[in-house]
């Protein structure tokens, strides 16, 4: 079982994510991306909502990069404005997912009478599809940012939860930690000290996934109107917003799609890197 | 075996326990008032307390809750507030697109993916194969109800080659329902291909990593033999298993895709039962499609007890 | 798989180009699903659309607004003060179950609109009681009199339909059988309604004039198809799918027009949408705030992004358009201010602090949404914090019941046929707009009987809603309607009706 001690002992993770000049590449994406959100005012001469009715749906042009929309706000602003939503979304959603599936999954892992029940809650969960779950959920917290994320990040838990149990069942069985436990150190501290740190690099390269997939999760409730408020644009929002327009006007929905798939496809290849860098175990195969 | 499968058995029976309460409960916390919707834009608060009294929805909470567990033992999932049908009839009637959409949307992926995929692994790491992996990686990025409103108005608006939205007239024939289903599987299909290529080209490149691949090579029997009787039939065993996991994903997408083509399937039912407080609706189509999946993750579980000589319990 | 392709695409145009269906069946797209059978319960411009051509009311409304006898055999007759109103009744009428139609079952639906209508209200608590008188009359007694009883029977929105005594129910009609031309035939819900030609019908005489006169039957069957995307509406209307087609967008005008296939059908000042003021709780009890949010927002801009089109809208803010018998300019030079200093001097005088000004609304009606977002500019130019609550319309129709949820909702109404079933301007409405000069002249607007000494209190009326601003009427929009070339006999108003379409041969 020396592979669990792998990462920590491995030289240089980060040197061999960064050999990878795909991944590299997608960072840098991601880097200017999130550049985009935290300095968004610097970048644009225009408010996100300042609205001119006599400059409504003109096309791509200097002074509007992106064109404008149906009310005659710069597309351009509005991305990186929803740019700032739709990533917050996505990092939300992980960070969440995380916090939650660590719990049940070392309580699962740890405490073999809660195992069960977790067990058999996150097979409930999980037979749900993903977004009729997330519909459920919103419909019964009711639309907003922070319902959305809630609703998204349990959506995502058991992922994650799933990957903690297997790693906590291998730990707990380790010698050194039966010896811990054996020398009367606490059970919080055992925790801690071996099975979380173990568990770190699976649950970044989830996070990353799950980034990715609550990013799409959100288009997707968005566009069937169950997501967000679309008063705060998203990209998702902006398309189903657009969508009317497609015809007459298509950079309405374009860029918005590009600017998710583009970030999307980005997560991903990150979180290939990052698995391939930080667990040399699983072979790039899949 | 036996042992194995009271396991199975009774895990999924708690499992769908804990589906119902779940599900109830949800659709008992959403705000929102079902009587608002019938009334219109012109009524008043005491018409919708009214209304909401004559339909039974001011009854205590654990009190529905136990009308429901009683009625579902009795096999009654209830009755439709917007529709004033059973709502088992309700789904029933609505489950045509959404079935063949599935199948067709399957049938799509599987017919480009898996060769590709099968095809990818065997020149691994050639051009071929990175093209194959990175088209994958997009598919998966693409949100899909982005693809279809571009391929409602390229294919279907401009080129005018498929109808752009709905599922036909009343009186259309099979024909032209599959017609409307053509734009939406490819939409669901495109995103569903992404999965079963990764999946198939690691199974294969995992099989074709195999001691008696390599015991078969160097017995010097054809490599076209090798690769399509020996690998080929062998990777396609976890392949299935995959196919039978998208279920999933597909309801997920085919929820989406009904809404963008218009297509009066069970998954643009449960939108407008969310958007409408249709109670018994969206807890029916919720049980339903948890205990189709829970079903079907078994009956694939089961298949492969039987055919994988590998894995024993 | 190019081949297949090629296959496909070559059946697919084969298919749509056909489009020809049995002769005397029309096809008609509808906005949404007709959310309920029972037209008593409802005021969505859908199902008292579609439920007109099942169920028939006492009187109907002709081309200028006026109440023609439908199942009433001729106008009402007054007496005792006109608080004793006599209706005779058609005879030999016969429901689609092939039952008569009698007085007791008049009686009855009536008294179950009283118990049901949202627009039966008002009116409800004037009514000592409806009884038959024979066979073929029912008198109504009345506490007081009430000039807008006319115009009530006969409106066709949460209509008093006149069903048979069997299928009244406390909940929702238990079947779907009335005295119609068409008789439903088959409903797969969200998918389409099958309307038949009911044979036993017996029709109203006179020439045909909007939902009065003659009722011919000359289709054999209309299929009313719920379409919720107008592109689909458009799209079908134009390969020939549907033969007549509800809100299509403003900018596929001129695409109607030119087409060999398609016409056209533009309803001027169809309907007007409204920005309620809370008057019971939070910051729009302050009059000062209600002047602020009346002078700040910009109409025109506000009806542009409902519309999209500067040529489809009125901004008009007189409630009812120019050339309606209740027109008046009393007060209108409140509206369309459109002066952040103006509104930030009321701002300053009712002492705001910054507390955000809460629009509720929903994005099922996108128009709604867009003009939200529209007046969210201009209120916060003015100096207005503004929070948009964007829900859908289940949660709004709860929520605008509680005061303390919003400061501001949004909807939308037709014109009424009597500006006193106006909702809004009664005090117990949920804005709550209490004024005891308004409410006096409200109460004498529902009593007096002359229609020119009427006319002058609802102008009154009129100058104290642009003083007081109960609501906002941000102007009069006109509503786009797609037809197959050829299609006549559809009358142009709110609510498309087809018993004396044609379709062209």
């Amino acid at each position: 079982m020396s592979a669990v001690t792998a990462s920590a002992t491995h030289a240089g993770p980060l040197r061999v994510l960064l050999q990878n000049r795909v991944v590299t590449l997608s960072i840098v994406v991601l880097g200017i991306f999130a550049i985009a959100a935290i300095f968004a005012p610097y970048l644009t001469p225009y408010q996100p909502n300042g609205l001119s009715m006599r400059e409504r749906l003109l096309p791509p042009s200097s002074e509007h990069w992106a064109g404008t929309d149906e009310l005659g706000r710069d597309i351009f602003t509005r991305l990186i404005y929803a740019g700032r939503v739709s990533l917050a979304v996505g990092l939300g959603v992980a960070a969440l997912a995380s916090v939650f599936g660590v719990v049940l999954g070392i309580l699962a892992g740890f405490f073999s009478r809660l195992d069960p029940a977790i067990s058999r809650l996150l097979d409930a969960m999980m037979a749900f599809p993903d977004v009729l779950l997330a519909i459920a959920l919103l419909a019964a917290f009711g639309g907003s940012l922070l319902n959305l994320i809630i609703a998204l990040a349990i959506v995502f838990t058991p992922r994650i939860a799933r990957v903690v149990r297997a790693s906590s069942l291998v730990v707990r069985e380790l010698t050194y930690v039966e010896a811990a436990r054996a020398l009367g150190v606490s059970t919080p501290r055992i925790l801690f000290h071996h099975v979380f740190r173990n568990i770190t690099s699976p649950i970044i390269v989830q996070a990353t996934f799950i980034f990715a997939a609550a990013m799409l999760s959100e288009a997707g409730l968005s566009f069937l109107g169950i997501g967000i408020d679309p008063s705060m644009p998203t990209w998702g929002v902006m398309i189903s917003a657009g969508r009317q327009y497609i015809d007459t006007a298509g950079w309405l929905i374009l860029f918005p799609g590009l600017a998710i798939t583009i970030c999307v496809v980005a997560l991903q290849l990150t979180g290939d890197g990052l698995r391939d860098a930080l667990d040399p175990r699983i072979r790039k195969s899949i | 075996m036996v042992s194995y499968l009271r396991t199975r058995l009774l895990g999924m029976v708690l499992t769908v326990l804990i589906v119902l309460v779940f599900v109830f409960f949800i659709a008992r916390l959403a705000p929102g008032d079902p009587a608002e919707l019938l009334l219109g834009p012109d009524a008043s608060a005491a018409d919708a307390e009214a209304l909401r009294e004559r339909m039974g929805l001011n009854l205590p909470v654990p009190v529905q809750f136990l009308s429901f567990l009683g009625q579902l033992l009795r096999g009654d999932l209830g009755t439709s507030i917007f529709y004033r049908q059973p709502v088992l009839e309700v789904m029933a009637a609505r489950a045509e697109p959404t079935i063949l959409l599935t199948l067709m949307s399957l049938a799509i992926a599987v017919t480009i993916a898996l060769p590709i995929g099968i095809y990818g692994a065997y020149r691994r790491g050639g051009a071929f194969d990175q093209g194959a992996v990175a088209v994958a990686m997009l598919a998966a990025a693409l949100p899909n109800f982005w693809v279809g409103l571009l391929l409602q108005k390229y294919l279907g608006t401009d080129l005018g080659w498929f109808p752009v939205s709905g599922y036909g007239n009343p009186d259309a024939s099979i024909w032209e329902r599959v017609q409307h289903l053509v734009l939406p599987s490819i939409a669901l299909g495109f995103a569903q291909s992404a999965i079963i290529l990764r999946f198939s080209r690691a199974s294969m490149l995992d099989v074709l990593g195999d001691d008696y691949i390599r015991t078969a090579r160097s017995k010097g029997i054809s490599e076209r033999r090798v690769v399509l009787r020996h690998a080929l039939r062998n990777a396609l065993i976890p392949i299935v298993t995959v196919i039978g996991l998208s279920f999933a994903l597909l309801i997920s997408g085919a929820v989406i895709t009904e809404r963008v083509f218009n297509l009066p399937g069970v998954g643009s039912l449960i939108v407008g039962a969310v958007l409408r407080r249709d109670y018994p609706l969206i807890q029916a189509a919720l049980i339903v499609v948890a205990a189709l999946y829970i079903l079907v993750n078994f009956l694939i579980d089961m298949i492969y007890l039987a055919i994988d000589p590998r894995v024993k319990y | 798989m190019r081949k297949l392709v090629l296959l496909l695409a070559t059946a697919s145009s084969l298919c749509l180009s056909g489009g020809a269906f049995a002769a005397g069946t029309m096809n008609v797209a509808l906005i949404g699903e007709v959310d309920t059978l029972d037209p008593m319960i409802s005021t969505k411009a859908v199902v008292n659309m579609v439920t007109q051509h099942f169920y028939e009311t006492l009187y109907a409304l002709d081309e200028s607004w006026e109440p023609q006898p439908l199942l009433a055999a001729g106008p009402p007759e007054y007496s005792n003060g006109d608080k004793t109103i006599r209706i005779p009744l058609r005879t030999g009428i016969k429901f689609h179950d092939g039952s008569d139609m009698t007085s007791a079952d008049v009686v009855d639906s009536l008294n179950r609109w009283l118990e049901v209508s949202p627009r039966a209200k008002e009116f409800k608590p004037l009514v000592k009681t409806i009884t038959a008188d024979g066979d073929d009359a029912i008198v109504i007694e009345l506490t007081d009199s009430y000039a807008p009883l006319l115009s009530l029977l006969s409106f066709p929105s949460a209509p008093p339909v006149v069903v048979p005594q069997e299928i009244i129910s406390a909940d929702q009609l238990t079947a779907t059988v009335g005295t119609g031309p068409y008789t439903l035939a088959e409903y797969k819900p969200d998918q389409y309604m099958r309307a038949t030609r009911f044979d036993g019908y017996q029709s109203p005489e006179g020439a045909p004039s909007f939902l009065a006169g003659e009722r011919q039957q000359n289709l054999d069957e209309i299929r009313f198809i719920p379409v919720p995307d107008a592109n689909t509406r458009m799209e079908g209307l134009a390969s020939g799918q549907f033969d007549y087609a509800d809100g299509i967008q403003i900018e596929n005008y001129d695409r109607l027009l030119e087409s060999d296939a398609t016409e056209p059908v533009l309803m001027e000042d169809a309907f007007a949408p409204n920005f309620a003021l809370n008057h019971k709780a939070g910051l729009m009890t302050n009059p000062d705030l209600r002047k602020a949010v009346q002078y700040a927002l910009a109409p025109e801009d506000m009806l542009l992004a409902a519309v999209g089109n500067d040529v489809f809208f009125e901004a008009d803010g007189a409630l009812y358009p120019k050339g309606h018998v209740w027109h008046n300019e009393a007060g209108v030079e409140e509206y369309n201010v459109n002066d952040p200093a103006r509104a930030k001097q009321h701002l300053d005088a009712g002492g705001y602090d910054g507390t955000p000004l809460r629009i509720l609304t929903s994005h099922q009606y996108e128009f709604h949404f867009k003009m939200a977002e529209v007046a969210k500019f201009y209120l916060e130019n003015a100096g207005f914090k503004v929070e948009l609550v964007v829900v859908d319309w289940a949660t709004l129709g709860e929520k605008r019941n509680d005061p303390k949820e919003w400061d501001i909702y949004i909807t939308h109404s037709p014109f009424l046929p009597d500006p006193a079933i106006n909702q809004l301007l009664s005090a117990d409405s949920n804005i709550g707009w209490s004024d005891p000069e308004k409410d006096a002249a409200l109460k004498e607007l529902a009593t007096e009987t002359d229609l020119e000494a009427r006319k002058e209190i609802f102008a009154h009326i009129q100058e104290l809603y642009f003083r007081d601003v109960p609501y906002i009427k941000v102007g009069n929009i006109s509503e786009l309607r797609g037809s197959r070339k050829g299609v006549t006999g559809v009358p142009l108003g709110p609510w498309m009706v087809f018993w004396n379409a044609k379709l062209p041969d």
